[in-house]
């Protein structure tokens, strides 16, 4: 949404900004005092965080008709994080997850959020993160385990949902390392199994070792998926299934991170600027040359 | 005031050999140890200088695999890593312990491929029964005894309560020292606590008990001290040496109890003046230190259970502990592959649920590659607190 | 899962059987004695020091580490293991103890306290006691501990030592270390008595405990003809036949009669030159657990060839010790039990192998039982039997030119062992095992 604004004056709109660096995707949202979101961009985040960062910060800025200076505050999150010289502070991906899914579903109580590369549960108690689980270690419990498989079977990636929605057959992938199911899958082909009961099987591994994670909370509704791969539907068909119950799923389920940034640096500004503190910020400055400079 | 103490301290951090090695060109004698439970007590009396081990968060394990497999706690194998690469070859010896799996099997692989002059295994029961406390006693009598082979000299039970009257010294000015974290914000931080601490495990301990009440002193009396923050944690863990990983914790929060073995863990209470002084340290060593390897029951050979109070005789100490430096938060923080904090740390989970502290478990390995993943879980934690 | 081919072609001794059977049925009793009312106690396998206290004393023994295997066995652990996971306990740890937890919090929580439904071989019921022993790794004193979340059941933990094979020699340690275990049983004594609410009677005791150490003799023994070329008697029949002597199993005298049959047999097939496989073409030593599930992968190895002829020393009978002028059956009990710790260091001493008893046995079995080959089974979440394994290896072939082969496994996660990739890996393997014979022959070795 594009909204256009003259030089603010004190105290009228106040903008806000959160920035998620992802370990494949960079997100900025842009929000005001009211929660909603004035842009939202995603980019590939690269090997060189800081100068995407400020690429994808330029456009989302352009896109919303807005100033680096109009920026009260600025959150940076991801795993990228202390790579934002721009950002006035820092703050995790689990925090502003569970703060950004709140915004979209208040009655949030658990959110699972599965990643190219990692995977995180989190327990919300009115937008706020109470506790977590996260893997980071095991490339099967993530995103990163259906891209190496679609590879070996030479689907795309974003067909492995479809086609895992044609199974008609339960198959068990045995293998619990990612290297080892690919040798798997290519042993099923040949033995003849359907190529949409393998992508199934598959689908039912992954989530089965991240609902696995999220049994060491407990998993209590509402509960939302979230990452790159909520957006495959035979993942939230497998994980409604492993985990029993209702799943909910945002539109963009890639920025709720950057969207609960943005809300919490809101949240952050105005409480110090009700209660008279000082603020410190960061200088508003980009490394490279900017559009608005 | 100046800050000698603490600058030197900070120093001996970060070249922690130096002093060891001045020491041994003058023709003193160097004893390693891996483990807060090997009595250095009986080390100082032969005149002999303690040097604790830690192997380095920083250096690459690369020479490990060909004698300990991945999938084996990280701190022994960082320890025998520097070993094989020859880190510590100004050592004369090493003197390990049966207190726990890893470091019993990395012992004999360690004695083999690292020919210490000197190298002494001592056996640790699991119970604080009395005839395991009688068995621990001989296997300190043992160590006496090819200690007095390898020195040439008799350890004399006078030297050996000498000695122990100075550990003891030591301890009680590091629970003062300990004392400073009890402000808000605390006088000394959780990063310096490491560095002193490793400081004193590098010196000989009169050395290192003229470097605390230095370093004491300065802290009292500092107007530079950390800043304050929402969060007072407490940091269960089993070895941490590196402040590295204190830091983590540190952007965001106070760290003002390290319940670990590069914290306070090696200095409770004091080892009690027996008629022979072997009683006291078999009966300090076993029941004193506070590690989750220890088997401990409420009340010795129970035949009736209860949870609440199994916990509360385990754990119970933490009470006090959180109520006195106002911690409101524990991180449970576990080397992977360690199993006797791994089964212990529910438990005291269930304990710290007990007392309305907040607790979270986190896993990681001990090198550097495992500090970005614990920022992000470490950070999250203090948020949930905050 | 490798599915058993209709014909056998490892040669099993008849009296292999009723020694199997015997452990089966001794469990099923156990649990029927149990839910009738007679008082059980989960146990870690303890090498002789708890178990003769415990059967003197009339108690049902159940051993949560070979339910573990049972339940992996069956498929069933996996569930057991999630249940773990959910509560709280770190994945890394030993996956029997994860299997027992998961159990038991199942158990307590779901089915308040009676044995889950569809629980493979009635379960195991809620104890009286839990017995756990620092023996051989950290959980299995700590996991016994963990449980006390779910159930009020006082633990009893015994007490082990494990010196250093230096360490051994200093004067005296020896007794200190025979001490504690005496003082040690007494007081387990004190509490079975307290628990159990009736006093030990001695002569039973004694009894038991002459049985026991008579059955291990006779055992050993048996064990000992597997020496004979070609070998009589293949690691399948030591597997199978073991449990009755390392878990006492039933009535004693019984299990004496029938490691005595056994021993006829294997000698019977020494004096007529039989083997236990048609052409034993490589003799083969197997390092530590066995895929217990997966065990026909040793038939399709007997095939090419393959006898396994001698395994991991931890589930052999100690090296006999004559006790007949220890008087004291808590002392006779304590000894007997060091022996199978400390039976070896005294050799691996003198022969200069210090990495600590658990490598040392097998320089000399695989000399005694001219063994062209290792068989070597690290398991990813058993720690204990495993880490020893690549020093085992580099020990063989430095001191020996006997080459190991290395097939990976877990004790519950049943899929990490793959009969596919090891048997595909057999036949190179071969190949190596051939150079060495030449090398061996080469340099000296009578075998």
């Amino acid at each position: 949404m594009r909204q256009s604004v003259n030089n603010t004056t004190p105290g009228a709109n106040l903008y806000f900004a959160g920035i998620d660096i992802g370990s494949t995707m960079t997100k900025v949202v842009l929000t005001d005092t009211t929660d909603r979101v004035l842009s939202a961009i995603k980019g590939p985040t690269g090997p060189e965080h800081r100068r995407l960062a400020n690429e994808v910060m330029v456009m989302a800025l352009e896109q919303a008709g807005l100033r680096l200076d109009d920026i009260c505050y600025i959150i940076a999150t991801g795993y990228g994080r202390v790579n934002v010289p721009f950002a006035d502070d820092q703050i995790t991906e689990l925090s502003c997850h569970a703060r950004g899914v709140y915004s979209l579903f208040p009655n949030v109580r658990t959110a699972v959020d599965i990643g190219g590369q990692d995977a995180k549960c989190m327990k919300i108690e009115k937008g706020k993160l109470v506790d977590f689980v996260m893997n980071d270690k095991c490339a099967a419990g993530t995103g990163r385990f259906l891209e190496v498989t679609a590879a070996t079977l030479g689907i795309k990636l974003e067909d492995m949902g479809d086609t895992s929605l044609k199974a008609t057959k339960k198959i068990q992938i045995s293998n619990l390392c990612t290297i080892f199911a690919q040798q798997e899958v290519v042993a099923l082909l040949s033995r003849g199994e359907k190529l949409e009961d393998i992508v199934a099987g598959l689908h039912d591994a992954l989530a089965s070792r991240v609902a696995a994670l999220a049994r060491r909370l407990k998993v209590e509704p509402d509960v939302v998926l979230t990452g790159g791969v909520a957006k495959n539907t035979g993942m939230v068909k497998a994980m409604k299934e492993d985990l029993g119950c209702e799943l909910l799923v945002p539109e963009e389920p890639l920025l709720t991170g950057a969207m609960g940034a943005a809300i919490l640096a809101r949240e952050i500004y105005m409480k110090a600027s009700a209660e008279g503190e000082t603020i410190s910020t960061k200088p508003r400055r980009l490394e490279r040359a900017t559009f608005f400079s | 005031m100046s800050d000698k103490g603490m600058s030197k301290a900070q120093d001996i951090y970060l070249n922690r050999s130096q002093r060891a090695k001045e020491l041994k060109a003058a023709g003193k004698k160097i004893i390693g140890y891996p483990c807060v439970y090997v009595p250095v007590e009986m080390l100082t009396a032969l005149d002999l200088v303690p040097y604790r081990t830690y192997g380095d968060i920083k250096e690459p394990v690369t020479e490990t695999d060909r004698a300990l497999p991945t999938s084996f706690c990280s701190i022994m194998r960082t320890c025998l890593d520097c070993a094989l690469k020859g880190k510590d070859d100004f050592l004369d010896g090493m003197v390990t312990a049966h207190s726990c799996d890893p470091q019993e099997k990395t012992s004999r692989v360690w004695e083999s491929y690292a020919a210490y002059p000197y190298f002494q295994y001592i056996d640790m029961p699991t119970t604080v029964r009395p005839e395991a406390i009688e068995y621990f006693k001989s296997q300190l009598n043992d160590f006496r005894k090819t200690l007095e082979a390898f020195t040439g000299k008799k350890l004399i039970a006078d030297k050996l309560k000498s000695a122990i009257e100075a550990h003891n010294q030591q301890r009680t000015l590091v629970q003062q020292l300990y004392q400073l974290t009890k402000p808000a914000p605390p006088l000394i931080s959780g990063t310096e606590l490491v560095q002193v601490v490793k400081a004193l495990m590098s010196l000989p301990v009169a050395e290192g008990n003229e470097l605390l009440s230095q370093v004491i002193d300065e802290v009292k009396s500092r107007t530079d001290g950390p800043k304050k923050k929402a969060a007072r944690l407490l940091i269960w863990s089993s070895t941490l040496g590196d402040t590295g990983i204190m830091q983590l914790f540190e952007s965001k929060a106070n760290v003002v109890m390290d319940e670990t073995c590069g914290g306070i863990r090696a200095y409770r209470g004091s080892v009690k003046p027996t008629a022979d002084p072997l009683d006291g340290l078999a009966d300090y060593y076993l029941k004193e230190i506070t590690c989750a390897r220890t088997f401990r029951q409420a009340d010795l050979g129970e035949i009736r259970k209860d949870y609440a109070k199994d916990i509360k005789s385990r754990f119970g100490y933490l009470k006090g502990i959180v109520k006195e430096w106002k911690i409101n938060g524990a991180v449970l923080l576990l080397v992977r592959y360690c199993d006797p904090f791994a089964f212990e740390m529910p438990s005291l989970k269930d304990y710290l649920d007990s007392i309305g502290i907040p607790s979270t478990y986190i896993e990681y390995d001990y090198n550097l590659g495992a500090l970005a993943p614990l920022k992000t879980r470490a950070e999250a934690f203090i948020e949930t607190i905050s | 899962m490798v599915t058993g081919e209709k014909k056998k072609v490892i040669n099993r001794l008849k009296s292999m059987h009723p020694l199997r059977a015997k452990v089966n049925e001794t469990y099923l009793k156990s649990i029927e004695a149990i839910n009738a009312g007679k008082p059980a106690a989960w146990a870690m396998l303890n090498f002789y020091y708890g178990d003769p206290i415990m059967k003197a004393m009339d108690v049902e023994v159940v051993y949560p580490e070979n339910y573990g295997a049972v339940a992996a066995a069956l498929g069933v652990a996996q569930q057991y293991l999630e249940q773990a996971y959910a509560d709280g306990f770190p994945t890394h740890l030993c996956g029997y103890s994860l299997a027992g937890i998961g159990y038991t919090s199942k158990m307590m929580r779901e089915f308040k306290g009676e044995v889950p439904p569809e629980s493979p071989f009635g379960g195991m019921p809620k104890p009286l006691f839990l017995l756990s022993s620092s023996a051989i790794c950290d959980a299995r004193y700590k996991w016994f501990q963990a449980l006390g979340r779910y159930m009020d059941v006082p633990v009893w933990q015994l007490e082990s030592s494990s010196p250093g094979v230096n360490e051994l020699l200093i004067e005296g340690a020896s007794k200190a270390m025979v001490n504690m275990g005496v003082k040690h049983l007494k007081d387990f004594v004190v509490f079975l008595e307290g628990i159990l609410g009736k006093k030990m009677d001695w002569a039973r005791l004694e009894e038991t405990v002459d049985l026991m150490l008579e059955i291990n003799r006779v055992w050993y023994e048996v064990n000992d003809l597997r020496q004979a070329k070609p070998c009589p008697m293949h690691s399948r029949d030591f597997w199978s036949a073991m449990p009755a002597a390392l878990f006492m199993a039933g009535d004693l005298k019984d299990s004496l009669q029938l490691y005595r049959n056994m021993y006829q047999e294997v000698k019977d097939r020494v004096n007529d030159h039989i083997g236990a496989i048609p052409e034993e073409k490589y003799r083969l030593l197997f390092a530590e657990l066995p895929p217990w599930h997966s065990l026909g992968f040793f038939d399709k190895l007997a095939e090419r060839g393959w006898n396994f002829v001698i395994e991991s020393f931890g589930y052999h009978p100690p090296i006999p010790l004559d006790l007949s002028r220890i008087s004291d059956p808590l002392e006779r009990i304590t000894r007997f039990n060091l022996q199978f710790f400390v039976g070896y260091a005294e050799d691996a001493r003198q022969k200069n192998v210090p990495g600590r008893s658990f490598a040392y046995p097998y320089i000399k079995f695989a000399t005694e039982w001219k063994c062209d080959g290792a068989m070597l089974h690290p398991l990813i979440s058993c720690r204990s039997a495993s880490t020893h394994l690549p020093y085992v290896a580099n020990t063989l072939i430095e001191n020996l030119k006997v080459p190991s082969l290395t097939i990976e496994g877990d004790i519950v996660d049943l899929r990490l062992f793959n009969p596919e990739d090891a048997l595909a890996k057999a036949e190179p393997f071969e190949e190596t095992m051939e150079h060495y014979k030449r090398v061996r022959k080469q340099e000296g070795f009578d075998w």
